[in-house]
């Protein structure tokens, strides 16, 4: 043990010994031009054609868009369906989790923000009951507690009903997780036996080979703090819910940028076991080699999506429909919100997706559910999460406009 | 090849259109920003070309750059200068107004007589760190992505070592690992080299 130790010593002496060697020698070679910095995470992995279309990420939602001038009346629902302005002045509103007695919190990504959404006299109220946290975007409620995922730690707001005015300061519940900022931001699901947390480490960069901590699906052990992985090779998943009937894992993934405009498609999962691997960096989609980390690899070696959702729509929060309110059709289907594209020359995403499955879990179906914020080549919201009610109506929220909406059945 | 690059013309249409016609709630009124302005002038210039060494020149910048960095003093996001308590009084249309005013100016003369070696060096690390990526070929900004070309150099040295250190916090932790490796010299160097610019 301890021979081998200060071999490995010494290995590492004699590799620093050569890399000071080989940065003189570039210091000396008057020819050689200073090595390049890495570039910003998006336009990692883009080619010299690509940059030259000038696709930038699009500006982050940091304000709300005043009520009367969100145009509701442009979004698209199926018959029989009705779409109306729910809850507005919330900038950057995009994860969501309701309490069993009815108050739904949101989390954010840039504002650092929280809010609480409460009835009261018939009337609907916007809190905002925490500021200044780092990337607040995974919400969870529990036994009178609300838990925020942070960009790097997990805390929790004890009683937060009682309190929403006069929030307490937050209990630290985990704070063992990487800084990354790239795709640092989380998203938070409580197991449906309510023990776990399960969230995403994404990967730090567009395309990389990531430390084995990212491009997980991790899960927090509420009882013993224990951290475990659930699945690998997931780039960054920001939706995930669990089955209603057979319990499994479901979630979306935001597959690599760049490639071309059609590839790769973000993906939906399943998780069928432990430890299944989806295949970044090297396999995307289930059956795209990556056409740099995919060299000498196989998709065979990886397991499969069990849907591709479209190409760059980023794909965010996901939830199975569990109420009563829609026609029986839609029961156990899935809702996707797709945020949007920037990263493509034509836009695409910018919708709320409906995808059924028949009782073995297959995808027999996609088609759009809400449309309208995309008009043109201008987007005037995005949607970020979707979230279904008590009531079995189901909310909508846009980190653009800061608001959320409600789509609801009548027969 | 050919589809590629009728893709990629059609790909800077679409751009082109998006940046033309991007619909704005409460459209920004640039008249009216000019009267709102008046606060503004006494230390960033009435047409957005500071006099007092160390302040930003606001002239020709993006307009959703002006409003992003007024919402953040807002918010006490982003600290310095006395900005937080002057946001603090404004309404979003107000700094949507005032943002739409500086942004119509203008830009401010560039220093291109400096130190010619200093600016053969700030280009070339400018290269290195991929400024133009978010702020443009010409580090013009574009979007909420500010300008950076003509600016002052005080400024710029002072916000890149704030970035650097973290007294800054910036939107989304692209500029805090693009500064976290430059040395005072190189951000000296890129100060010059964008003040240069047209």
């Amino acid at each position: 043990m301890k021979l081998q130790r200060s071999n490995r010593t010494l290995q590492n002496a004699m590799l620093t010994l050569s890399m000071a060697f080989s940065s003189f020698a570039m210091a000396q070679a008057p020819a050689a031009p200073p090595a390049a910095a890495i570039p910003p995470t998006w336009a990692q992995g883009r080619t010299a054609e690509q940059a030259a279309l000038n696709l930038v990420p699009h500006p982050p939602g940091i304000t709300a868009l005043p009520a009367g001038d969100i145009p509701t009346d442009k979004l698209k629902v199926p018959a029989g369906f009705k779409v109306e302005l729910w809850a507005t002045g919330m900038p950057n509103a995009r994860s969501m989790t309701q309490s069993p007695k009815g108050t739904l919190f949101v989390g954010t990504r840039f504002p650092g923000n929280v809010y609480a959404v409460v009835e009261k006299d018939g009337k609907r109220e916007v809190k905002t009951i925490a500021k200044g946290l780092h990337r607040p975007n995974g919400v969870v409620f529990k036994d009178g507690a609300l838990y925020v995922a942070e960009l790097s730690r997990i805390i929790r707001y004890d009683n937060i009903e009682a309190n929403l005015d006069n929030p307490p300061a937050p209990v630290v519940v985990f704070d063992a997780l990487p800084k990354d900022e790239p795709h640092g931001w989380k998203f938070m699901k409580l197991s449906p036996d309510g023990n776990y947390l399960y969230f995403q480490i994404g990967t730090p960069a567009n395309i990389v080979v990531q430390p084995v901590t990212h491009a997980t699906i991790v899960r927090l052990n509420l009882k013993t703090n224990i951290l475990e992985t659930v699945a690998h090779g997931v780039r960054n998943s920001v939706g995930m819910d669990f089955h209603p009937v057979t319990k499994e894992l479901w979630f979306t993934n935001n597959a690599r940028d760049w490639v071309n405009d059609d590839l790769p498609n973000d993906t939906l999962h399943r998780v069928t076991r432990k430890g299944m691997n989806f295949g970044y960096p090297f396999c995307h989609q289930g059956d795209l080699l990556d056409p740099e980390f995919g060299k000498g690899r196989s998709c065979d070696e990886f397991d499969k999506p069990v849907l591709k959702i479209g190409p760059h729509v980023a794909a965010l929060g996901m939830r199975f429909y569990t109420g009563k309110q829609f026609p029986a059709e839609y029961t156990n289907n899935i809702f996707i919100a797709e945020h949007g594209s920037w990263n493509r020359t034509k836009k695409s995403g910018f919708e709320v997706v409906r995808v059924v499955l028949d009782n073995k879990g297959n995808v027999t179906k996609k088609e759009v559910f809400v449309s309208g914020w995309l008009q043109g080549d201008d987007f005037w919201g995005r949607p970020a999460d979707v979230h279904v009610m008590k009531d079995g109506s189901m909310l909508v929220s846009d980190a653009v406009a800061g608001a959320i909406f409600r789509i609801s059945h009548s027969k | 090849m050919l589809t590629r690059v009728s893709k990629a013309i059609q790909g800077m249409a679409f751009f082109l259109i998006l940046l033309s016609g991007i619909p704005a709630s409460a459209a920004p009124d640039a008249v009216a920003g000019k009267d709102k302005a008046q606060l503004c002038a006494a230390c960033h210039g009435e047409k957005g070309v500071a006099t007092i060494p160390g302040m930003p020149h606001l002239a020709a910048q993006p307009q959703l750059s002006i409003f992003y960095q007024l919402v953040q003093f807002r918010d006490q996001r982003r600290k310095g200068g006395g900005m937080e308590a002057i946001a603090s009084t404004l309404s979003e249309q107000d700094m949507r107004d005032i943002a739409a005013h500086y942004a119509a100016q203008p830009a401010p003369a560039p220093q291109a007589g400096g130190d010619a070696a200093k600016i053969v060096r700030g280009q070339q690390i400018a290269q290195q760190q991929y400024c133009s990526s978010c702020h443009g070929a010409q580090l013009q900004g574009q979007k909420h992505v500010p300008r950076l070309s003509g600016q002052s150099t005080e400024y710029f040295v002072a916000q890149l070592r704030n970035l650097r250190s973290g007294a800054r916090a910036d939107m989304d932790g692209t500029m805090a690992s693009a500064a976290r490796s430059l040395t005072d010299e190189e951000i000296e160097a890129m100060a010059v080299y964008a003040r240069s610019l047209p």
